[in-house]
């Protein structure tokens, strides 16, 4: 375990020598200038305000979150006019998806000020309300947030499923066929909503531990969020997190479409996500991310997940102790109890598959304190 | 009682509520029907077509349906699907009784039907109007016979283990017939205790049929189902047609189930059972496979098929 936490990459590499057997299948080709990574392969802008949110009441400056999106918008871009800064991947012609997290609602999800504003910017360089998208898979979880109340009338909110389980949302034709555990139902599939209508995604993304994965950040959001059927690759204390994820998020159009993450870590939860059912697991890092490249924001994910942990004296997302590892629900209870060997190393493997930068010595990671 | 049956093998009714009843037995639209002994003239006298049930002639079934197991099949917890293909596969034609509870009755007709069984079934007096529904519904489908479609040859040996395994294998899809000796012409063969399949294999049958798919593997497989754990699939052809029956044993609709046929089919048409105007969807063809969607369906799905 020491080990393990001192190179979790090494760790990562030498573990995952048989991987599953993957079949993609898309009629889209890959983009020879793709959205992950896009333009800005390992920068990240952080930006933390004390003021965003208060942790007793969990009320939302919106103000404040208006500041941290502009100043982070600009220091990515490198823009003085904040305008200018989402101009460059939006135009008035798009359809644009906004990818928001709610399996932790309604007690921790993309926070609909943080979406709001995102919505407004977007009108501010053309895009109308009837052309924005709010999208997740489950229908029960999106239901609870009411981000309706917080959007202009005319934007969308979509989910994959209205009844669970249901395919019907998810498009016939592209999908990774694998078999994991011996299932009867190999495929996991797009939603439809990515194929058609949306030109570009938006992955707005929470501070969350995982499970299964380690971390919960943009590469799980937008992977595990917009494909069918992929609880299927937990069993057991087993999971193919390692790299399913990654997979994923790799298939077109998926990958082309998704240009902006916009990490949202005004709450966070360090133990038991990606759910929040233990209050005390939540934390409030008052923090949010901007880039383009998944890995990179979720690089530092890891660190902020880990420390906090750390700070908790819970074991460490790395941790591969079947000591620890233990079925039943004293993972919501227990912070070093956990119902899967978490594997955190799907961030470098998502690497590997040039979805962005892996390496913090070769990231350029800018702080913004407001 | 087998000129009884001799119009078509759709599933008959045994109603046993009394005379009473009879406008609501019309109003489902039934005409033939079995009853106790003593109530048959009074039956006849009414219109009907009227026979005294004997059990003992029957094989009595159980309920099809669905119910969670956690203890068992403990590779998964997936629900568990009680459904009689593997019996009828089995023990051959033969006639068999359903005493279906509520709610249970269409879905005993349509898992008959399919599988082209003759087949008594008792239903909850309040399932007479939807299995009378069903009942038209299988009129309206019913058409030429094809023969089952199967590439899995098994030896059974009548014993319980092998029994278990023949339910696993239809509940996974794996399309199969008994067979009493190897079949070269079939894309593989299954006998417990040969080299390929040790018979402390079966013991866990769930495991055992994870087995027998990796052996045949999953592009040999004649019908893949995707979207539901609930539906499971019977395929009837020859060399130009194919019909695909879908059984929904799991109580409530399922939306936007996929499924993939083996062979190239260059038409498919759909009947779904209280779908009004049913169509495919998402039709395509490629690799040697026909794939397309059901939008929606409650117990029952056919589609036909041409090339």
């Amino acid at each position: 375990m020491q080990a393990a936490a001192s190179a979790p990459a090494a760790l990562a590499t030498t573990l995952h020598e048989d991987l599953p057997k993957y079949r993609v299948v898309s009629r889209f080709q890959p983009s020879a200038h793709p959205g992950m990574p896009g333009p800005y392969p390992g920068k990240v802008a952080r930006v933390h305000a004390a003021k965003c949110i208060d942790e007793q009441s969990e009320k939302v400056d919106a103000a404040v979150v208006r500041e941290m999106m502009a100043q982070g918008m600009r220091a990515l871009t490198g823009d003085k006019d904040v305008r200018d800064s989402w101009a460059r991947f939006f135009t008035p012609s798009d359809v644009v998806g906004i990818k928001v997290n709610c399996s932790g609602a309604p007690r921790i999800m993309s926070t609909p000020e943080v979406v709001a504003e995102i919505v407004r910017n977007l009108g501010a360089v053309g895009v109308k309300p009837e052309k924005v998208w709010i999208y997740e898979r489950f229908g029960n979880q999106v239901n609870t947030v009411h981000y309706d109340r917080f959007v202009p009338a005319g934007v969308n909110i979509w989910t994959a499923e209205q009844s669970r389980g249901s395919i019907a949302g998810y498009d016939p034709g592209i999908y990774v066929d694998v078999n994991f555990f011996g299932e009867e139902d190999t495929r996991s599939n797009l939603a439809r909503l990515v194929v058609d209508p949306l030109t570009k995604i938006i992955n707005v993304p929470n501070m969350k531990d995982h499970g299964a994965a380690g971390v919960t950040g943009c590469l799980k959001n937008i992977a595990y969020g917009s494909f069918s059927n992929v609880a299927r690759s937990h069993s057991g204390f087993k999971t193919n997190t390692y790299s399913f994820i990654g997979t994923l998020a790799a298939v077109e159009p998926l990958r082309s479409r998704t240009v902006l993450q916009i990490m949202d870590g005004l709450r966070g939860v360090w133990h038991g996500g990606p759910f929040s059912y233990n209050r005390k697991f939540r934390f409030y890092p008052k923090e949010m991310m901007f880039g383009t490249d998944p890995v990179s924001v979720d690089r530092l994910l890891l660190d902020v997940i880990d420390s906090k942990r750390a700070a908790e004296h819970a074991s460490s997302v790395w941790d591969r102790s079947m000591a620890n590892v233990k079925s039943g629900w004293n993972y919501d209870d227990n912070p070093s109890i956990n119902r899967f060997i978490r594997e955190p190393g799907h961030i470098e493997y998502a690497s590997k598959l040039a979805l962005g930068v892996y390496d913090i010595g070769k990231m350029q990671v800018r702080k913004i304190e407001l | 009682m087998l000129a009884f049956f001799a119009a078509a093998l759709l599933p008959a009714l045994y109603w046993d509520q009394g005379l009473s009843t009879a406008n609501a037995v019309k109003q489902a639209g039934v005409e033939r029907l079995f009853v106790p002994a003593d109530q048959v003239p009074a039956w006849k006298s009414q219109g009907f077509e009227a026979q005294a049930f004997d059990g003992a002639k029957f094989v009595k079934l159980p309920a099809p349906g669905v119910e969670y197991k956690m203890d068992v099949a403990a590779a998964t917890s997936l629900p568990w699907v009680d459904a009689n293909g593997w019996r009828f596969a089995r023990n051959g034609n033969r006639a068999y009784y359903y005493d279906a509870p509520w709610r249970k009755a269409a879905l005993a007709a349509a898992e008959a039907y399919a599988n082209g069984v003759t087949a008594v079934i008792h239903p909850d007096a309040r399932d007479l109007a939807r299995f009378g529904t069903m009942l038209a519904f299988l009129k309206s489908i019913d058409g030429t016979d094809l023969p089952a479609m199967a590439n899995i040859g098994i030896l059974d040996d009548g014993s319980e283990e092998t029994g278990e395994v023949l339910n696993l294998m239809a509940r996974r899809n794996l399309l199969f017939r008994v067979v009493p000796a190897p079949d070269p012409s079939l894309d593989l063969n299954v006998q417990i205790g040969s080299p390929d399949f040790p018979k402390e294999e079966a013991a866990d049958p769930f495991a055992f049929a994870t087995l027998v798919r990796r052996k045949l593997t999953d592009e040999k497989r004649l019908l893949r189902l995707y979207g539901s754990d609930v539906v499971l699939g019977r395929l009837n052809g020859d060399a130009a047609h194919a019909r695909v029956h879908l059984i929904n044993y799991g109580g409530g609709k399922v939306d936007g189930l996929r499924v993939r046929v083996r062979g190239e089919y260059a038409h498919g048409t759909l009947a779904a059972f209280g779908v009004q105007n049913a169509a495919l969807a998402d039709y395509a063809v490629s690799d040697g496979g026909t794939e397309f969607t059901i939008p929606t369906m409650d117990v029952y799905a056919v589609v036909d098929l041409r090339k």
